[in-house]
């Protein structure tokens, strides 16, 4: 018998079935409304960052515009704002934005966009805290399970449907008794099992695909070889599954039985394990706390207040290239303010370096343990491919300390030697251009989340598989 | 009770002497055990081409393990089967091709159309090539009136169904029916127009095994009986040679004890 008479023919017990018509067509709406619901993010974030540079271009404008007006002889707005001082040049007023755009399949995942920033305003100011502040205190599985986005549909509840289509591909036939009916006939019980289970798996696939693929391309997607990448997790995800599935019908047992294992198993993998996990990650690698944090800082701050001047020697020895740059009592007052702003960094730094080891042992956990759920080990793959996962946010501020270093570089030598800026310095102040991860990269981070899913698969698959060999049409 | 013999007390002497392989149907010392009971014991059965063989006996005789041992359902503790020459054991799906079954309930894809269901299982049987036109056709030569043909099998009575498996073996051009008490809660009309239509394969040369509780169908219907008592052949006679009466005493008479329904 040929492929396409099993087709044809399992498609007619589709249409057949009104609750499983219902199952696929909610499942459709499901996915388009994920789909919608990510790309109504993008635009989201699309415009943030298009009012984000705009405002940037005003507030270049109006410092271009100030300076112009002080260098024809004009006083500045404020004594306390003039734009001609490094230290406000390069203050928050004058912020730079540091932006990450949207990932490249964003409106596919959603991830963890919504909770982690996307944008920052980088000054000389910036610090650990500016950081710390923008939501990291967050246990990072909290973070796993963002909006309503299509990896979340496909990781969560695309099992589901799995599971609903093949959860009795066996028992069913026995149990309505076409199975003595079928293999009367010059078929092996493997191969018309097989292409049942192959059938479901396509009909579940097309529905996934081509919403991801279709859907991806119609919201502007234009990463192709992303989008082969994601299409590849979730058809090996969908597999798991199926697997799973064919292994709990070759145990020869009543579908009820098997439906109850199955959304058991769907539990356990998806629901229960991750919150597990991030239970244990929270017991095993507490944070420290915030409140701890915030005191550190005001404490370091008002010592740094009174021991200015100790302070500013303390820093130029440890920064002797800059000893050379302070020139004039004029200067010290900014000299000293910045040498304060340091050690508040340096004491801040401690607490925060606590934070992030824990952080660090936390993320380690969790990258072990979820090679034991498919789910965590999928959600991880689709995030990174589609560029809002952990790994991406994780390089976008490395980028932007590097940034926020370089502003740093720009302007306090200026401050330390009491520099005053003009207009053609604004042209020079450093911007910010998040650099792509490469294509290499995000497969060389995804490859082992892939190994790990095909070797579940085949854990799950391969005894079921065998078993079915033994299938008779009389129990 | 002339003619009739127990077996194996003695070879089938009404029975022509034929070449091994122009029996489509062949027990050699069959049998199947589940567990410590003995199912079937040392069955020796032949069914040549034309020939409606009815096998008799009360529950639990072996008459639906024979069958299934015929379909590579379950394999034999020990002996063979063998359909068309070929042992069921070592050619499964090469014997299917020749086999058709029809157990007590013709179970159907209750969402599907008779036709549908005919297409499919034909297709299964290699007989893709058939049209629909073809199959419709065969429906109706199977006795289905043309208006069901197109009806969700849902709807379908047993007799209806019956017809349906008939023409599944019809379409698959099946030289042996394997029929498991097909006439079971049959209303009388169904019951004959289904000895009809038996009547109608036999004579295009089908071997049919057929286990029945009903006597007289038997009678009727087959042209040779078989009595099954505790997983042995314990009777077989040509139907020719005998009257009802006779064969009902006959089968009492060997059922002794048990006290087998008929």
């Amino acid at each position: 018998m040929r492929f396409r008479h099993h087709v044809r023919h399992e498609w007619r017990l589709l249409r057949a079935d009104r609750l499983l018509t219902a199952t696929l067509g909610l499942f459709a709406v499901l996915f388009l409304y994920a789909l919608l619901n990510g790309s109504a993010w993008v635009r989201f974030q699309e415009d943030t960052l298009g009012a984000l540079a705009e405002a940037r271009d005003e507030r270049d404008a109006r410092t271009r515009a100030e300076l112009r007006r002080i260098a024809s002889g004009g006083q500045p707005s404020s004594p306390f704002r003039d734009p001609r001082a490094p230290n406000v040049l390069g203050s928050q007023r004058n912020s730079r934005p540091a932006a990450l755009p949207p990932g490249p399949l964003a409106t596919l995942a959603i991830g963890q966009s919504d909770l982690l920033p996307f944008y920052y305003d980088v000054s000389i100011y910036t610090n650990d805290q500016t950081f710390l502040q923008n939501g990291e205190v967050e246990n990072p599985l909290h973070l796993l399970v963002g909006r309503f986005d299509l990896a979340f549909v496909l990781v969560y509840l695309l099992p589901l449907l799995v599971l609903a289509l093949s959860y009795n591909v066996l028992s069913g036939e026995r149990e309505r008794g076409t199975l003595p009916m079928t293999l009367a006939q010059p078929v092996s019980a493997r191969s018309t099992l097989g292409v049942k289970l192959v059938f479901r798996v396509i009909v579940v696939l097309f529905l996934a695909l081509g919403v991801s693929v279709v859907g991806g391309l119609a919201t502007g997607v234009r990463d192709v070889g992303r989008l082969a990448l994601w299409s590849t997790i979730v058809t090996s995800y969908a597999i798991f599954w199926l697997g799973l599935a064919t292994w709990v019908n070759s145990r020869g047992r009543s579908s009820a039985w098997n439906a109850t294992v199955l959304v058991g198993a769907w539990l356990l993998l998806v629901v229960v394990f991750p919150a597990a996990v991030n239970v244990a990650a929270g017991l095993l690698h507490p944070l420290p706390s915030r409140v701890e944090m915030i005191t550190v800082q005001r404490e370091a701050s008002n010592e740094a207040v009174n021991r200015r001047s100790e302070l500013l020697a303390r820093y130029l020895e440890d920064h002797p290239e800059m000893s050379g740059a302070v020139v004039s009592e004029a200067s010290s007052s900014a000299a000293l303010a910045w040498a304060a702003t340091e050690e508040v960094n340096r004491r801040l730094g401690e607490v925060v370096e606590r934070y992030q080891g824990r952080l660090e042992e936390q993320r380690r956990l969790i990258g072990t343990y979820r090679y034991a759920s498919p789910a965590l080990l999928a959600h991880d793959a689709l995030l990174e491919t589609a560029g809002t996962g952990d790994g991406r946010f994780s390089r976008f501020e490395a980028q932007v300390r590097g940034f926020a270093q370089e502003l740093k570089d720009f302007f306090v030598p200026a401050i330390l030697a009491g520099d005053r800026m003009t207009e053609a310095v604004v042209a020079d102040i450093p911007s910010f251009r998040y650099r792509e991860a490469g294509f290499q990269t995000v497969v060389g981070r995804i490859v082992p989340a892939l190994a790990a899913l095909l070797a579940m698969t085949l854990l799950v698959s391969v005894p079921g598989w065998r078993a079915m060999r033994d299938v008779r049409g009389t129990s | 009770m002339t003619g009739l013999t127990s077996v194996p007390e003695e070879p089938r002497p009404t029975e022509a002497p034929r070449p091994a392989d122009t029996y489509l149907l062949e027990a050699r010392a069959l049998s199947y055990r589940y567990g410590d009971h003995v199912a079937l014991d040392s069955l020796d059965l032949r069914v040549a081409p034309g020939e409606i063989y009815c096998l008799l006996g009360p529950n639990g005789a072996g008459k639906t393990t024979t069958i299934n041992l015929f379909l590579g359902f379950l394999e034999p503790a020990s002996g063979s089967a063998w359909v068309a020459g070929r042992d069921v054991a070592t050619a499964p799906l090469e014997t299917k091709q020749y086999l058709a079954y029809i157990p007590e309930q013709v179970m159907l894809y209750r969402n599907l159309t008779g036709l549908e269901n005919l297409e499919y299982f034909a297709a299964l049987a290699g007989k893709s090539s058939i049209g629909r036109a073809g199959l419709r056709e065969i429906l109706q030569d199977a006795g289905l009136q043309p208006d069901a043909v197109d009806r969700r099998v849902s709807g379908y009575s047993k007799g209806m169904r019956q017809k349906v498996g008939i023409a599944i073996a019809m379409a698959k051009e099946a030289t042996t029916l394997l029929l498991d008490e097909p006439t079971s809660g049959l209303d009388p009309k169904a019951s004959n127009e289904f000895s009809e239509l038996l009547g109608r394969m036999r004579e295009r040369g089908v071997a049919v095994l057929m286990a029945t509780h009903d006597l007289f169908r038997a009678k009727q219907t087959g042209t040779r009986v078989g009595i099954m008592r505790r997983g042995r052949l314990v009777a077989e006679r040509e139907t020719a040679e005998l009257a009802h009466a006779d064969l009902e005493r006959v089968y009492l008479e060997h059922m002794g004890s048990d006290g087998g329904t008929i």
